[in-house]
């Protein structure tokens, strides 16, 4: 009994210093709204971290603020070995960042959008290829061939010359997916990838997130998929009103939630 | 009708058409580099520059075009001894150049609009996602902010071509050559005003007809995204939902 404490403390060290993402207290107000009041987390290489919540509890915000969509009031923030602290200055101003820190970072930690945002004039392939070339300045050719793969590993190969307007929304956010991937990310952050598609279309995205969990990638996922979380989460954080409320793995969050508002949520959520 | 004098009028006033060329493509031209920089910095800069621009684009737009060719050419060529200080006089003198500046600060206040509303249809989420992979702002505007917005500010800055190449024919008040100006020539030493104003008006009218065409080939081969796609195409499409 004595062991398990001190064992499970190793592997928090461990992890903490293989950990793919760092958050550390992260505050994050807009006006005077606080969205954020002090959340951290930690993701270790390989693992899936579910964050769940209601509308408004900060949720997106806080996944927004890894990639520094949002710029944090203060908290640091640290993808694979870069690492941000935000402070606000003597006059409550936030802190701006330096701008190609920030672009470093963003390459390591890869975004999916709640609506998609592939770029509408570019084919999926060129979507695809884009940032690879221009912004890693790797070799075209090399990206092109790899893309393919991706677009075939997420079963829309045939779609590559398709321009976004002409496809599914499932096809789309695979094809978002693929663009994500091909940036060979540290971490891929999800910001409630299903929730803006049919309920027949769902099933073909979370497919393909599953597969990305099977193979030991990096996920953060900001979601509503209950089954989802369940299944295949590492750490489930719930957020309630800009703080986590609990947190766990799955199996312990969702059989014996501790507080009375993440009963309610996952009463509601059925 | 006198066809042997329609004939000769055609080829006389022909003769005035490379110069309305260049006056609307050298003016078209600058006036684009000029409005794009208007354009892109009414969406960034400090208040003080968005205002003089505001207010420049009010002028321009406010004021005939013909106005503005006088004002420059007849109301600065009062000022002569400063210009003369500021060795400026050589480029005012000109009838031509005047013209030229006239009709680019014209055109570029008009298409400064028009790219700032080009601009800021970009939907927000496109952009977004050309900052969260790591884009420096220039790149995330030459691949995704510019191609979006400039496809979108074309049918209106095609409308703008199209008037700037007919605002050309104001510059024959300040003595140039160009198809109208050819025409008044004519018309002074034939005094059958209908007549040669009708053939001024069909070239005007077919370079017209042409350009549009053009814009309208460039709209079609920029826009494939925003077509329906063939039928099979559709029909792969409405069969990959499922």
């Amino acid at each position: 009994m004595r062991d398990a404490p001190s064992n499970a403390a190793e592997d928090s060290a461990a992890c903490l210093a293989r950990a793919a993402v760092s958050v550390v207290d992260l505050h994050k107000s807009f006006g005077a709204l606080e969205v954020l009041k002090g959340v951290s987390l930690t993701a270790c290489e390989g693992e899936v971290v579910s964050i769940l919540g209601s509308s408004g509890s900060g949720k997106s915000t806080m996944l927004r603020c890894i990639n520094l969509l949002e710029t944090p009031d203060h908290g640091t923030i640290r993808v694979g070995r870069e690492t941000l602290s935000f402070e606000k200055d003597r006059k409550g101003r936030a802190a701006w960042a330096d701008r190609r820190q920030v672009e470093r970072l963003r390459r390591d930690a890869a975004m999916v959008f709640q609506s998609f945002n592939l770029w509408s004039h570019m084919t999926v392939l060129e979507n695809v290829v884009a940032a690879p070339i221009h912004v890693l300045k790797r070799p075209r050719a090399q990206c092109v061939a790899e893309a393919e793969a991706l677009l075939a590993k997420v079963g829309i190969a045939d779609r590559r010359n398709y321009y976004p307007a002409h496809l599914s929304g499932g096809q789309q956010q695979r094809a978002a997916i693929a663009r994500a991937l091909a940036m060979q990310p540290r971490v891929l952050l999800f910001d409630e990838p299903t929730s803006s598609l049919d309920p027949e279309l769902v099933g073909e995205v979370l497919r393909v997130m599953r597969s990305l969990a099977d193979e030991g990638r990096t996920m953060l996922v900001v979601t509503h998929e209950m089954a989802f979380a369940r299944d295949v989460s590492s750490q489930v954080l719930f957020l309630h009103r800009g703080r986590i409320d609990e947190e766990g793995p799955p199996d312990e969050v969702f059989s014996r939630p501790r507080s009375e508002r993440l009963r309610q949520f996952l009463a509601a959520a059925g | 009708m006198d066809i042997t004098f329609l004939a000769d009028t055609l080829v006389e006033l022909l003769k005035g058409a490379p110069l309305t060329l260049e006056l609307a493509a050298t003016s078209v031209g600058l006036g684009f580099v000029l409005a794009l920089a208007l354009g892109l910095t009414l969406q960034s800069a400090p208040a003080a520059l968005r205002w003089s621009i505001r207010g420049y684009v009010t002028m321009f737009r406010g004021t005939p075009l013909l106005v503005q060719i006088f004002l420059i050419y007849y109301g600065l060529g009062q000022f002569r001894p400063t210009l003369e200080t500021l060795g400026l006089w050589g480029f005012f003198r000109q009838p031509y150049w005047c013209a030229i500046l006239a009709l680019t600060l014209n055109t570029a206040a008009y298409g400064a609009e028009i790219i700032r509303g080009g601009l800021q249809s970009v939907p927000y989420g496109q952009i977004e996602a050309a900052r969260a992979c790591g884009m420096p702002p220039w790149t995330a505007y030459r691949l995704v902010v510019l191609p979006i917005a400039l496809r979108q500010a074309l049918p209106s800055y095609g409308n703008e071509i199209i008037l700037m190449i007919k605002g050309t024919s104001l510059t024959s008040i300040v003595t140039l050559l160009e198809i109208t100006g050819v025409a008044q020539q004519i018309i002074s030493q034939t005094y059958r005003a209908v007549e040669v104003f009708a053939c001024a008006g069909a070239i005007y009218l077919s370079m017209n007809y042409l350009v549009a065409q053009s814009l309208a080939a460039l709209e079609h081969w920029l826009s494939p995204h925003l077509r329906t796609p063939n039928i099979e195409d559709a029909v792969a499409i409405e069969g990959g939902l499922h």
